[in-house]
């Protein structure tokens, strides 16, 4: 859920709730007030019949007017209790005009909410019960209308804020989704600096400020673990060195039992593995830090059947049958990556074959795929891995690594497939175009 | 001063008087011979050096640090100087201009840890002959140095003889007495890799990496060397060509004249 969703959700609900608590509230205060207001009007009423009765000592004339009626009756002494009603009014029409229209109605009247006073009033010995009835329909309109440009208002209020909340949102936002960008963008690799986005709200400087922080740092330790790993290769070259020269010797001496010849051999072996990881090692930092810039139009026809003709000899001595189209392709890239690229793709595809297998390498205008019989089981999206082996492989586990990072660093993409028994890697071009704009 | 008398005393015993001092290098060339200084810091690398170089009327030097390289190379000639980058004192490439400098004919393999293509093009656009990066095989480095040593001395005529073997180095055609020998890429290459090692047991792996590059991979299956050697000693016994290869103790095989 997006948090102006939320936001608005829990907006929308308490202000629907806060509104219906105060409607109920704001209802009952103005009935409150408009019914004390009718109340104190019957009171003044009942006082001018008590101030009739006192001057005159009879009762007075009971009239009757649009929104006032007054009966007597007469009840037994002490039978009624002062107290104020809720009754109904019955209004007669006065020239038979019609209004109120939709109330319920007789022969020329109808009945209306009215507010009425019970009291009771002694004259001479006689003891009568006064009804006093007000109609109460002004004020109700009134409370009806008082209500509904109340609820008018809320509501108005409500989409208002709605719209602000969705503007203010978006626009207060801002700096949060430029932030979120960069990050998204954001390459542990290269030198790009996060950039500030100024603004004045508080919490988005911190953020800013934290993620700079961040980024930086996490830059800095990708850098020298890289320059370590960097470093730990370049030492270990001369050891090597001097392991490789050592041996190169100790083989000039003579007579060697077979025992002794199978350690040396061993050795040698290791020797050449140990070399063969540091220079994949050291070929890899070099291909991350973009290190092999010089670029220049590369015929990739031409590269690859430089390439074929470099294993001839070894396609007729493992009995594999090379099948390929080479389409004329130039790309822009640096030829010494080219050549790594190649040759591992080749060698792999050399590498896990049989004899009596199969390669079939194909060149287009939009992608390279070699391919070769092999392990009749496909590989898994961890072969671009670094250290990933299949059982039994003699390599580096960085050849795949490798290759992979070179068409990155091209912008090509290489994938693996398994298609009809043949294992195939695909470097495709496409990407290239939008990687030299 | 002791590297100075030491340096005579071996010239002395070495070249034989009788000759003007201007014939001594070539002699020595002729005879195979060569006079090489080795610069480089790592002991242990440096002593395998000048063992593996130091036969039969070769002349091994060597200086461990910036100074002393700079002395000898300022008071001697020689016919290939090994140069690492990173010395003690200074750097390789400052002896490499210092030599350019004076004109000095000397030709110069430079050693190095790196392997960036800047350094590698810094260094031959200075003037170095060739650029090899550690590690490296003995017989590789002994390869290099006899193919800038050959290039130096015999100015467009290049023909390697070895007794009855006579390599066309331009037109890259091998003849066994009058008899030509028709061999492959890697084999033409392979005979003069042996031809530069002669005497020497190259080990298999050296072999693979001269022949399909740095960082070869394929030693799961040294088979391929195997019928490459096979292929070549058959061309040549048939083409009437003594058998100068011997496989040894597994490990590799050796070149030897007897």
């Amino acid at each position: 859920m997006k948090l102006a969703e939320r936001y608005n959700r829990v907006n929308f609900i308490t202000t629907i709730i806060v509104m219906v608590i105060t409607g109920v509230i704001y209802y009952q205060a103005i009935s409150w007030i408009l019914t004390d207001q009718k109340d104190k009007d019957l009171e003044v009423e009942e006082q001018e019949v008590f101030d009739y009765v006192h001057l005159n000592h009879q009762l007075p004339q009971t009239f009757q007017s649009n929104d006032q009626q007054i009966t007597f009756t007469q009840a037994k002494p002490g039978s009624v209790e002062r107290e104020f009603i809720n009754t109904t009014y019955y209004k007669r029409w006065d020239n038979g005009r019609h209004h109120h229209k939709g109330r319920r109605h007789r022969d020329g009247g109808e009945y209306e909410a009215g507010r009425g006073l019970v009291s009771s009033v002694t004259v001479g010995d006689k003891y009568y019960k006064i009804l006093v009835i007000e109609s109460k329909v002004e004020t109700e309109d009134l409370i009806r209308l008082i209500f509904l440009i109340t609820l008018g208002v809320i509501l108005l209020l409500l989409l208002v804020l709605l719209a602000a909340n969705r503007f203010i949102l978006n626009r207060l936002w801002q700096p949060f989704y430029n932030i979120m960008q960069e990050l998204r963008g954001f390459n542990i690799a290269d030198n790009k600096e996060m950039p500030k986005f100024e603004n004045n709200i508080e919490e988005f400087n911190e953020l800013n400020e934290v993620v700079s922080v961040m980024t930086a740092k996490a830059k800095r330790e990708y850098k020298d673990l890289k320059a370590f790993t960097e470093n730990a290769s370049h030492e270990l070259l001369t050891p090597i060195a001097v392991i490789n020269s050592k041996l190169d010797t100790l083989i000039q001496t003579e007579n060697f039992s077979p025992v002794q010849s199978k350690l040396l051999n061993d050795l040698y072996g290791g020797v050449s593995r140990l070399n063969r990881l540091n220079q994949s090692l050291l070929l890899l930092v070099k291909i991350e830090n973009h290190l092999l810039h010089e670029q220049e139009q590369v015929n990739l026809r031409v590269m690859v059947e430089e390439m074929i003709s470099e294993f001839d000899e070894i396609f007729i001595d493992k009995q594999i049958k090379l099948t390929h189209t080479l389409e004329d392709k130039e790309i822009y890239a640096n030829r010494y990556l080219v050549e790594i690229l190649l040759s591992n793709l080749l060698r792999n595809a050399i590498r896990h074959n049989y004899a009596g297998g199969e390669i079939i390498i194909n060149l287009s205008s939009d992608s390279l795929r070699i391919q070769n019989t092999g392990d009749p089981l496909p590989l898994t999206e961890q072969v671009f891995t670094r250290f990933h082996k299949s059982s039994g492989s003699e390599g580096s586990g960085l050849g795949l690594t490798i290759s992979k990072q070179i068409c990155e660093n091209f912008g090509f993409s290489l994938q693996y497939f398994y298609i009809a028994n043949y294992h195939t890697f695909v470097i495709g071009f496409l990407n290239q175009t939008i990687h030299l704009m | 001063l002791n590297a100075v008398k030491k340096q005579s005393a071996c010239e002395k015993s070495t070249v034989q008087t009788i000759y003007p001092k201007s014939l001594q290098h070539s002699l020595r060339i002729f005879k195979n011979q060569m006079k090489i200084l080795i610069i480089e810091d790592e002991q242990g690398l440096r002593e395998s050096i000048e063992e593996y170089f130091s036969e039969a009327g070769n002349i091994c030097e060597t200086a461990s640090d910036y100074p002393s390289a700079m002395a000898k190379i300022n008071l001697y000639r020689y016919d290939c100087i090994l140069l690492d980058v990173s010395l003690p004192g200074g750097s390789g490439i400052d002896i490499l201009k210092g030599l350019k400098a004076n004109n000095y004919p000397d030709g110069v393999l430079i050693i190095s840890a790196k392997n960036s293509l800047d350094d590698r093009l810094e260094g031959l656009n200075i003037g170095a002959d060739d650029y090899l990066v550690k590690p490296f095989h003995l017989s590789e480095l002994k390869a290099r140095v006899t193919a800038i040593i050959r290039r130096k001395s015999f100015n467009g005529s290049n023909f390697l003889v070895f007794n009855e073997l006579t390599i066309d180095l331009l037109a890259k055609e091998v003849k066994a007495g009058k008899t030509p020998v028709k061999l492959t890429r890697k084999e033409y290459a392979l005979l003069l890799y042996f031809i530069a090692n002669k005497g020497k047991v190259v080990s298999k792996n050296a072999i693979a990496e001269h022949l399909w590059g740095d960082g070869i991979d394929m030693a799961d299956n040294f088979d391929f060397i195997y019928s490459h050697i096979k292929n070549i000693r058959k061309k040549l016994v048939e083409a009437g060509c003594n058998d100068y290869i011997q496989a040894a103790y597994g490990m590799g095989y050796k070149f030897t004249e007897a």
